[in-house]
């Protein structure tokens, strides 16, 4: 999958995710740890396009949030889409992430 | 992927079937939405049914043993007015469809497929067979305004999206007003924090504010207090919540209070009947059945506090703007709780600086400038003090052209009171005079009017007093529990060490002292000291001791020097044994010499 990673100070920048789904959630997991530089705490993942979000999508984002644990850091997603606003809802996802909107 | 639409008597019909692979799926439900889409299904609906069709789909692959991915999966839909029926064969060894779906623990990253599909459909049902699988999943779409008279499909749409556009507008007038709601409050009381209201107060109304705008019934704020790893109440929604401090430990456990353990995690923890919180815990006990979640609050690494925020009435969980709102104002807050005590450490600071300046003049202003002399005999005082200003200080009052009264005390205690009981005692001693040749009695009398403030503020006093009469060539000592008067003799083997019983002052309020007597041989010498010179360390940390002490002084016989003399060779004595550390308490002495 092609995906936007930027280094940002502490934070890994993510963007252009357009779906995260049961056949793209390992590799974008794996594409994303593999970019963490030593000084990442924080993942911004922006998903403002993302279209369809699945429970494996979920899953990929809940490892990385772990991951960010471990680094004292947090996983915050930037800007849902309303569908995938509702389905962190529906799954009580809300409560793990920080979710930002600008 | 194979595709054939068609129509069943049901409704319209598309089937398809895909190969056993997950790359497969997105695009056989893409044609699916395509499908219903066409079908005029509402947007909302669309995305409902194509998650949970690929959670279907993904589950069916995710079972299929080696032998089964060989063969393929097939989904059915059909849609007509009243509902869309969504279904998919399978050729796995399949699964135990659970009756009701649990959401596993957040924390966990799998589990999550059949709980979505229950959620986002009406109804659903898994028929598993010998080799073969069905999921079967309807979603019922909303009843047709009107007859049963079919209005032109245009206008319908056109309803359809009216009442979407509708709901959107406010949704969106809620999620604004909340955060118009969050950000005026914060603005307010950005502004009040100016005028200087406590923040307990601050934090009561910000909080009551943030239930109000979260529809939530209660709150507990717990703060860390300063050099503590405790959570304690700071301030609560109502008077029950005032509850026991909480010990923070190092390690996480798992049996502890909520906060504690999100404190520990500096993780959200939320609470609801499904996962309901312990029932020893104080915020169940005070708070039974509640829902909610508790929010740690850092400053940088430093643990700041515990924000719990609790519905007892309403059974609606937060939604996610309602718990942004909860953290803006614990965040806002705990820069609040950190400013405020960054400024409080500066006012102290300056309190404390202030406090040492002052009590540094009162003792300076004790010290005499020039010290009385005797004919033949000299007399020399020194004193040093350590940073945190103590309360030593000598005196010698002259009596008469042949007497005089030496004394040396240790107020036990820091800053300006123990600098003020410094004063105080020194001018009682010489508001005296009657008493000067009667050192035990003088001490009594100071003891019994200075007992009931010195013991109000459990502090005391050593103290030794010694009358010298040169005439007479004798000193009479006594001694409120002071280092003893230490006379060296030119000659003499040892040092005489005069302690004559005595209790501190302000330890009892009628307590006997006794004088001694010493004759003065020629050319002896007489120290008075207090015990900051004897318990002086050096950089390795060994004491000056009593010891080194006496041993110097019986070698200062064997040469003659004057008062004077001798007090600068012991302060250098006592500098050189001293380098390179810093000085811990005051050092003072008083030097006789003939």
């Amino acid at each position: 999958m092609k995906i936007k990673v930027q280094v940002l100070g502490d934070t890994l920048s993510i963007e252009g995710v357009k779906e995260l789904s049961a056949a793209n959630a390992n590799s974008f997991r794996d594409q994303v740890r593999g970019a963490l530089a030593e000084r990442s705490k924080n993942i911004d993942v922006d998903l403002s396009q993302t279209i369809f979000l699945d429970s494996c999508g979920l899953g990929a984002l809940i490892s990385l949030h772990k991951t960010a644990c471990t680094r004292n850091g947090t996983v915050r997603l930037l800007n849902p889409t309303a569908p995938v606003e509702q389905i962190l809802e529906l799954t009580r996802l809300h409560r793990v992430f920080e979710i930002v909107k600008k | 992927m194979s595709e054939s639409p068609g129509k069943s008597s049901r409704g319209v019909a598309l089937r398809l079937s895909l190969a056993c692979d997950l790359t497969e799926v997105r695009p056989a439900i893409l044609a699916v939405r395509g499908f219903l889409a066409e079908q005029g299904l509402a947007a909302k609906d669309l995305t409902k049914c194509e998650l949970a069709l690929a959670e279907a789909c993904n589950n069916a692959i995710n079972h299929a043993a080696d032998g089964a991915k060989s063969k393929a999966i097939e989904i059915e839909v059909i849609c007509n007015a009243a509902k869309v029926e969504l279904r998919v064969n399978d050729h796995t060894p399949g699964f135990d469809w659970p009756q009701r779906v649990q959401l596993p623990d957040s924390e966990s990253e799998r589990g999550r497929g059949l709980y979505l599909i229950q959620s986002l459909m009406d109804s659903s049902l898994y028929f598993r067979g010998a080799g073969e699988n069905s999921l079967w999943m309807c979603k019922n779409r909303p009843s047709q305004t009107g007859s049963l008279t079919l209005p032109p499909a245009n206008l319908e749409e056109l309803d359809r999206r009216l009442a979407e556009s509708e709901q959107i507008i406010s949704d969106m007038a809620e999620e604004l007003s909340s955060c118009y709601e969050s950000l005026s409050a914060i603005f307010r009381f950005s502004a009040e924090q100016g005028k200087s209201i406590g923040l307990e107060n601050f934090s009561r109304r910000l909080l009551s504010d943030l239930l109000r705008i979260t529809a939530a019934d209660w709150f507990v704020l717990r703060l860390v207090p300063k050099e503590q790893s405790r959570l304690v109440v700071f301030t609560a929604s109502e008077p029950g919540l005032d509850l026991e401090p909480l010990e923070v430990p190092h390690s996480a456990g798992l049996a502890r209070p909520v906060e504690v353990r999100a404190a520990l995690n500096r993780q959200d923890i939320w609470f609801d009947q499904q996962k309901a919180l312990e029932g020893d815990d104080p915020l169940q006990r005070a708070k039974p059945d509640s829902l909610g979640l508790v929010h740690p609050f850092y400053f940088g690494d430093t643990l700041i506090g515990a924000l719990t925020v609790g519905k007892t009435i309403s059974r609606v969980p937060f939604s996610a703007a309602q718990t942004n709102v909860v953290h803006t104002f614990a965040d806002f807050l705990a820069i609040q709780i950190v400013n405020a005590r960054f400024q409080e450490e500066r006012v102290n600071n300056l309190l404390v600086a202030r406090d040492l300046q002052i009590a540094k003049n009162i003792q300076r202003s004790l010290l005499m400038k020039t010290v009385p002399q005797l004919p033949g005999f000299g007399l020399a005082g020194y004193c040093e003090s350590a940073r945190q200003v103590g309360g030593d200080f000598y005196d010698a009052v002259k009596l008469s052209d042949h007497a005089l009264l030496l004394i040396i005390a240790d107020v036990m205690g820091k800053g300006i009171p123990a600098a003020m009981f410094a004063a105080i005692l020194r001018s009682l001693l010489r508001a005296l005079p009657e008493l000067t040749n009667q050192p035990s009695e003088l001490l009594s009398r100071v003891n019994r009017l200075l007992f009931d403030e010195l013991s109000e503020v459990d502090m005391f006093i050593t103290a030794q007093l010694v009358y010298v009469d040169i005439r007479k060539r004798r000193l009479i000592t006594a001694s409120a529990g002071h280092c003893p008067l230490l006379l060296a003799v030119r000659g003499d083997a040892e040092v005489k060490m005069l302690s004559p019983e005595g209790m501190p002052l302000g330890i009892l309020p009628d307590t006997p002292f006794t004088d001694e007597t010493a004759e003065l041989p020629r050319n002896c010498r007489v120290l008075l000291y207090t015990d900051g010179l004897t318990e002086a360390r050096n950089a390795r940390g060994d004491l000056f001791g009593q010891e080194r002490l006496l041993e110097w002084l019986k070698e200062t016989t064997t040469r003659p020097r004057k008062a004077e003399e001798l007090k600068d060779e012991l302060a250098a004595e006592l500098a050189k044994f001293q380098a390179n550390t810093s000085l811990k308490d005051d050092q003072t002495f008083l030097i006789m010499a003939e």
